[in-house]
């Protein structure tokens, strides 16, 4: 059997823990600079305002106190995340963190008795230990587990297990639900005139792989109950790790980029690191700023001496190229990197005859960056490259809350 | 010329160290202070309501959130959407809230309303020379 644990409107609930004026309010959580909802409360959501409504449209309703808004706090989100991963961690035999709000778990055999028992535990235990409400579901694979915590985030205690027999459920559920089905395949599958879960479940397998290949048919097996998502699979390697971000105002300086690019390959280089890869080369771009939206990008391809995952030595490759990027006179938008050829080390390669640094010494190195970044807070230690003045180009977060468990000048207050 | 000799668990001359066998992790003041991570958080004190139990302004709680309240327990809890550190009273006359400070009321529950517990305070923090 396996449980999915996910955390109800999940940035909104941390912001809750910490600010009560918030609860029983229509209050949502904006993406990056501030630029739409990603994350409503049921409050929010009974109002009937989608998904990804610009934070713009909503502002006079804000003006009225109708609504609340707050920016991501993702130092918060984060670390609200660990504490619920480190809870199941306790309970479960087995855990696989799956995003920030989700995690895929394998009940210890007592649980087998009464898994709703086992999930009204584990959800009473994250609200009162964290603070977080959740849905459990509880099914013998993962996309029908999926399946079962939509349902049990309805049901009043939180908790579901799929019935032994689950047609039911699955003639109910649009195919387009069904975790991995995408939205690409939904309209060649009502071709084929499979709408629920139930029909593709049902479909034979050649119409299935013919319309999706062998992924979709996993993911009808899936939902015969037979367990074909490997562990870990969306674990596996990435085929790419990026950062990216737009500037808070458009940037029109150089400086402004080469800090930028430098900023996010750090970001994206510490990504690498603890997934522990390397990378073969980076593709740095760069948006123009165009009125009205939009604008064209430039980009630039960089590959590396050899492989690496240290900060400086992509820096020293992607510092010619960003001012090649750059022409004066124009408005940047957003800047981005994007590594490639990701492997990990010790994969045969060929190795460069004049490669000089030896690879100890600088994994040595950015160990000691990584440690000093987790216990001291993101950025105590940077390259220079990444600038040491005003960062005009931070994301935007107006609406930010106190990092009230990350940063220790950020603690909450009781009087 | 001199060789350095790599000193380790097993000696193969010389004596053992007689301390070895009774070698321990140095103290941690985590392991004290902090016995369930997931359910612990530190808040800052703003004010003086509490200074009768020896809680200051600026001095630092740790909050287990794990923990229920009990009668005469030090409690953090929001009252009317602000949080509160003060003295949780369970008994026949319902539940309340004191401060330890005449200066300032006790917090009484209006019939139905439900206390807005956020945790237990185990432990406070207060540093001599500068609340930092």
């Amino acid at each position: 059997m396996i449980g999915l644990v996910d955390g109800n409107n999940f940035f909104v609930s941390c912001e809750r823990v910490f600010n009560r004026h918030l609860v029983g309010r229509p209050v949502a959580v904006l993406s990056n600079n501030d630029g739409c909802c990603v994350a409503r409360s049921n409050e929010f959501k009974a109002l009937g305002i989608p998904m990804g409504t610009p934070y713009f449209q909503l502002k006079s309703r804000e003006a009225t106190g109708e609504l609340s808004f707050c920016s991501s706090n993702y130092e918060l989100y984060g670390d609200m995340s660990r504490r619920i991963i480190s809870i199941l961690r306790d309970e479960a035999v087995d855990v696989e963190p799956y995003s920030i709000d989700e995690a895929f778990i394998y009940p210890p055999t007592t649980a087998a008795e009464n898994y709703p028992a086992y999930g009204r535990r584990l959800r009473a235990k994250i609200l009162r230990w964290v603070g977080i409400p959740c849905g459990v579901g509880f099914a013998p694979t993962k996309t029908l587990a999926k399946i079962a915590n939509h349902i049990g985030k309805k049901q009043p205690d939180g908790v579901f297990l799929m019935p032994e027999d689950p047609t039911e459920v699955l003639a109910s559920l649009p195919v387009d639900e069904v975790w991995g089905v995408g939205r690409r395949l939904p309209p060649k599958l009502r071709a084929e005139r499979i709408l629920t879960a139930k029909h593709l479940r049902d479909a034979p397998d050649e119409t299935i792989r013919s319309v999706g290949g062998v992924t979709l048919l996993r993911t009808a097996m899936e939902l015969r109950g037979i367990p074909c998502c490997e562990d870990k699979d969306y674990d596996a390697t990435p085929d790419s790790v990026s950062c990216s971000r737009s500037f808070g105002t458009p940037a029109t300086t150089l400086d402004a980029l080469e800090e930028s690019v430098a900023s996010f390959a750090a970001q994206a280089a510490a990504k690498l690191r603890r997934n522990g890869l390397l990378a073969a080369g980076g593709n740095i771009y760069a948006q123009i700023f165009a009125s009205g939206g939009g604008g064209n990008f430039v980009a630039r391809t960089v590959t590396f001496p050899t492989p690496t995952d240290a900060t400086n030595e992509m820096l020293r490759a992607f510092r010619p190229e960003v001012a090649a990027l750059f022409t004066p006179g124009l408005r940047y938008r957003k800047t981005g990197v994007v590594f490639f050829g990701l492997e990990k080390p010790g994969a045969p390669r060929q190795t460069d005859l004049f490669d000089t640094t030896a690879p100890t010494e600088r994994s040595r190195l950015y160990k000691a960056v990584d440690a000093l970044n987790a216990r001291y807070g993101k950025g105590m230690v940077f390259s220079a490259a990444e600038g040491v003045g005003l960062r005009t180009w931070h994301m935007k977060r107006t609406k930010l809350s106190k990092r009230s468990t990350t940063r220790w000048d950020e603690l909450m207050t009781v009087r | 010329m001199r060789t350095k000799a790599k000193v380790s668990g097993s000696v193969v001359a010389g004596f053992p160290s007689p301390a070895e066998q009774y070698l321990e992790p140095p103290l941690d003041l985590n392991e004290l202070l902090v016995k369930r991570p997931a359910a612990t958080y530190f808040v800052r004190v703003q004010g003086d309501s509490m200074i009768g139990a020896g809680i200051s302004d600026g001095d630092l709680l740790v909050v287990d959130r794990s923990l229920r309240p009990a009668d005469g327990d030090v409690i953090i809890a929001s009252v009317d959407g602000d949080f509160t550190v003060k003295t949780y009273r369970h008994d026949k006359d319902g539940v309340r809230l004191e401060p330890a400070n005449p200066a300032y009321q006790v917090i009484r529950l209006r019939p139905g309303q439900e206390l807005d517990y956020f945790g237990k305070v185990t432990a406070c923090i207060h540093r001599f020379a500068g609340k930092r």
